[in-house]
């Protein structure tokens, strides 16, 4: 492990070592250092198999650097890193390659400059950044335990299958620019994310715990509530195709804001013109009841920063308010190029999460933190369910994609599982899983929210950062199609 | 010094066997977007990774790691590598301990058994014509800008153009303390272009595809699948593009119509159905949190090995032989590759598989295992896989159709958990009318059961490509792998997605 202070002082000196460079304007250094610790598990009843099928890491570290050259008359900007070299050899390296590799930019303004104080402080758990190999393999059982215990006190042990991971990040980053730019961040993030089945009862379950501090961490209660769920779906309905009303569960909210609703609020899909809200800030473009914002500075909240890999205080984003879209996420790039244009915008979202951490091979590119769905009017669950007179609660979709590209807003995906009928209010019967694919577009959905519900989780993001604090969410007239007909 | 580490690794009290993986890629790349640089540069990386088996009962173990250009010096190396042999070395006793005591309430809960292999010495170097390592990185960086402006200066409707490129060479050392050493080299280079054209007030369309080869820099000048060079693919998108902005936007059906689909749609199409549920890991239920299970595998006993599950006329198989970007000598566990033959007549015949899946299942070993990067655990990937070519002209599976749709170019797919469903979207969609491609929609595609769609193909044409699929995802960590995909011309039935009247 390499420490922060150790990171601290390879940007400071960095920074002295570029200012005497000739033709350097100004400089910015990223260090950082970031283990992705991912115990895999996988049991199967009737098949041989491992449980925890291999604990297993790997990490990131290194050094970025972009440096600002004058030329004669002109500006060029130049990217360079070093891999895994935290040294002045590493700096010199970085250098060497952001000079060579200078151009001409002319959408490129300017470096960061220090805005704001960070809100979090001393947020992550110093025992995780010195887990032991037992402890970690350890976490990986007690996960499989939830499930296993669960399933065999309910009689259940034939055909059953446990998969999913427990996984830990540990990120260590500092910062150092010409600009003033002189700051430093760590975290620490747990999850355990669980999904098993009956398979001869076509039924899955999913579960998941998550944490900053080990000590708040269960991946045992993953395991206990994914056999729950699978239990309690069993002997699942088809429905006919047709439309619905429909609660949307966490999961399922979490997935269609990651992938199709805050991916088209960036500003990157601005700039590339690929989004169903082009032209559309402070317009009406959902529901009055939804509310949407980014907020990286949410003690507890595993997606919470103290700084973005930019070096900005994290905080709040609105992106949409009572159904108006009030905002982009930023970095700092596409701020300054936008700014005016459209609006103006903080560039609190400027990360380089990439490889399980915070990769200073890249630049920057704008990543969600902790996203945050709210309704105006927030509702219990029950009285969510009573809005439904005849539909469907959804609890986990699956590979959920734009599928005619984000500007279109179409997208599609499968119900998989945790998921039942409702009837005059009251879930009434599971839904069998893998039977229904939803084909709509999402301004479609946003536009037709009738509730949102006051019960929020922390919920994972598959291959994501970020994390979304979900409500269950309902909305009437869901286009639901019947599917796989010759085999479940 | 990777083999004396090994060798101290096979001394370790109660390991049974041990791999080490030593990468080195560099790559040379350029972004420009509209005309305007964004980016340049030239990378270079190391990394490890550890597989270790060790304990009574035995269990895996791994550690990964990149290294710094510091570290890679013999020295330092010998030390991170001992280390790194001794931390997957304690996860694989901690993790083999466990199990030992839950074995009791867990009865198949198993010792690690793998398929035997020989152990192979080898040495493969990378083919190309043009050496990345020569390509000054500004020739990138001028090429992506130029074709970047050319592109946006087509036509005042498109909204954005983009460019990236990239050429290198990757080199990968695999040993293990069963004595294998093989020694494996190529070469990538990969264009990618991306153009969103709108008209005023219109519906923005957007268009995303690659050219690439594990080859050199020519690649780029035309020796691709497209025989096209870059600049010339990036123009033939935009101008396909801007047409779509005119274009209706396809009806969906309720019903299945006829679909003739082409190779480049069917690149998507046989990852998707049956590429992906021909992967063992998937069929014995690894992946059942994330990437999904497989219909075509239930139980050792009950599965569709031996079935027919697809039309008589279908062959597909799994070649890292060919050319393509799932080509190698030896997968990531120095098994030999070979072409595993998946359907046969539309019967299925075998699953992609590693070492350890082979020996679960009793089959043997395909040497389909691999890993993005060396410091990234192995899974069981696709290689080139594709399906065989027939014997009927292209041109005559759209002449004998009177009514029915063209499927032309793969886009974006969603596809249902174990496989069994999928929803694919086109690039262009025309009708065909008493034999004739006539008009063109978009924004469509198609949807139907995998069994459905594989059973009803009633003609296989007689060409054939592979496309890189640079953007694989499988695993958690998720890896993002390469893959060659393809096949011939394809005809059978499904129904359009696109608009829905209300």
């Amino acid at each position: 492990m390499i420490d922060t202070e150790q990171l601290k002082t390879c940007v400071r000196n960095g920074i002295d070592f570029v200012k005497k460079q000739r033709g350097v304007v100004d400089a910015e250094i990223f260090a950082s250092w970031n283990e992705h610790i991912t115990v895999r598990l996988n049991y199967t009843s009737d098949i041989p198999c491992n449980g925890v099928q291999e604990p297993k890491s790997t990490q990131v570290s290194g050094i970025g650097l972009l440096a600002v050259f004058k030329t004669g008359k002109e500006t060029k900007v130049g990217f360079g890193s070093s891999s895994n070299t935290i040294t002045p050899q590493g700096i010199t390296e970085a250098f060497d390659k952001a000079k060579r590799n200078k151009i001409y930019d002319p959408d490129f303004y300017s470096l960061p400059e220090p805005v704001g104080k960070s809100v979090l402080e001393n947020y992550h758990d110093p025992a995780v950044m010195e887990i032991r190999d037992e402890a970690i393999v350890d976490l990986g059982w007690r996960g499989l335990k939830g499930a296993i215990t669960e399933y065999n006190q309910k009689q259940f042990n034939k055909s059953i299958i446990i998969g999913g991971d427990i996984t830990i990040r540990k990120e260590h980053m500092a910062i150092a620019s010409t600009k003033g730019m002189n700051d430093w961040d760590e975290s620490t993030v747990l999850t355990a994310n669980i999904t098993s089945m009956i398979e001869m009862e076509k039924v899955k379950g999913t579960g998941w715990n998550t944490s900053t501090h080990i000590s708040c961490f269960s991946p045992e209660e993953a395991g206990r509530e994914s056999a729950e769920s699978a239990i309690r779906t069993r002997g699942g309905d088809r429905i006919s195709s047709g439309t619905y009303d429909v609660i949307f569960g966490k999961q399922p909210v979490t997935d269609l804001f990651a992938n199709i609703v805050i991916p088209a609020l960036s500003l990157s899909s601005i700039n590339t013109s690929d989004t169903p809200f082009l032209g559309k800030l402070g317009q009406k473009i959902s529901s009055e009841l939804l509310t949407v914002y980014d907020d990286g500075a949410i003690k507890g909240a595993i997606g919470s920063k103290k700084i973005s890999c930019e070096g900005i205080p994290t905080g709040r984003t609105d992106l949409i308010h009572n159904g108006f879209l009030v905002g982009f996420l930023a970095n700092n790039y596409l701020s300054k190029k936008w700014n005016n244009k459209i609006a103006s915008f903080v560039p609190r979202n400027g990360f380089r999460f990439e490889k399980g951490g915070r990769n200073p091979a890249i630049q920057p590119r704008i990543c969600p933190t902790n996203i945050v769905i709210e309704g105006k009017e927030e509702v219990s669950v029950q009285s969510l369910l009573s809005k439904i007179n005849d539909g469907i609660y959804i609890g986990r979709i699956w590979y959920t994609y734009p599928i005619n590209g984000l500007a279109a807003g179409d997208f599609t995906t499968t119900v998989i599982a945790d998921s039942y009928l409702v009837k005059g209010g009251k879930i009434i019967k599971p839904l069998r899983p893998n039977t229904i694919r939803i084909n709509n577009n999402i301004t479609d959905i946003l536009n037709n929210i009738i509730a949102v519900s006051n019960d929020k989780r922390q919920t994972i993001v598959w291959g994501g950062e970020e994390v979304v604090l979900a409500p269950e969410i309902a909305v009437q007239g869901v286009t639901l199609d019947n599917i796989s007909g010759f085999i479940v | 010094m990777v083999v004396r580490a090994l060798g101290q690794a096979g001394l370790l009290e109660s390991c049974r066997y041990a791999d080490v993986r030593l990468g080195i890629h560099e790559v040379k790349y350029a972004h420009a977007e509209n005309g305007k640089a964004r980016g340049m540069g030239e990378d270079r990386s190391i990394s490890f990774g550890i597989r270790v088996l060790a304990g009574e009962m035995s269990a895996w173990g791994f550690y990964g790691q990149p290294i710094g250009e510091v570290e890679s010096n013999p020295k330092n190396f010998s030390k991170i590598l001992t280390l790194g042999i001794s931390r997957a070395y304690a996860r694989a006793i901690a993790n083999a301990n466990k199990k030992a005591e839950f074995k009791p309430f867990a009865p198949s809960l198993t010792d690690v058994k793998l398929a035997k292999i020989d152990a192979c010495k080898d040495t493969m170097y990378a083919i190309f014509d043009d050496d990345p390592g020569t390509i000054p990185v500004k020739e990138i960086f001028t090429l992506c800008t130029k074709i970047s402006g050319e592109m946006r200066d087509v036509h005042q409707d498109v909204q954005y153009a983009s460019v990236d490129a990239k050429t290198g060479m990757h080199r990968e050392l695999f040993c293990s303390t069963e004595g294998a050493c093989i020694d494996q080299s190529y070469a990538l280079t990969q264009g990618t272009v991306a153009v969103v054209a709108q008209k005023p007030g219109g519906i923005p369309e957007t268009c995303h595809d690659y050219l690439g080869d594990l080859r050199g820099w020519e690649v780029l000048n035309a020796r691709n699948v497209y025989k096209q060079s870059l600049a010339d693919f990036a123009f033939m998108r935009t101008h396909e593009t801007l047409e779509l902005t005119e274009a209706e936007l396809l009806p969906a059906t309720n019903d299945a119509v006829v679909v003739v689909t082409n190779p480049h749609f069917n690149a998507l199409l046989v990852h998707e159905i049956i590429g992906h549920p021909t992967e063992a890991d998937r069929a014995l239920k690894l992946e059942t949190a994330y990437a999904g299970r497989s219909w075509l595998w239930r139980d050792l006993h009950d599965n569709e090995l031996g079935k027919q599950i697809a039309s008589p006329l279908l062959t597909a198989y799994s070649d890292p032989s060919i050319n393509g970007y799932g080509h190698y000598k030896y997968d990531a566990e120095g098994t030999p590759a070979k072409r595993v033959t998946l359907i046969e007549n539309g019967i299925l015949r075998e699953f992609m598989n590693g070492r350890e899946y082979a020996a679960i299942l009793d089959h043997p070993p395909n040497g389909s295992m691999r890993a993005t990067e060396s410091h990234a655990v192995p899974l069981v990937r696709m290689t080139n896989t594709v399906v065989a070519h027939g014997n009927k002209p292209p041109a005559e599976i759209v002449a004998e159709v009177k009514d029915g749709y063209f499927i032309v170019n793969h886009r974006i797919p969603s596809i249902s958990e174990s496989r069994e469903n999928f929803r694919i979207s086109a690039q262009k969609v025309y009708k065909i009318e008493s034999g004739k491609i006539t008009k063109l929609y978009r924004q469509g595609g198609i949807t139907a059961d995998s069994k459905d769609f594989l059973m009803n193909i009633d003609a296989v044409g007689n060409d054939f490509s592979v496309f890189p699929i640079p953007d694989c995802g499988k695993g958690q960590p998720m890896q993002i792998m390469r893959v060659g995909n393809g096949g011939p011309t394809l005809r059978s039935k499904a129904k359009l997605t696109g608009r829905r009247e209300l």
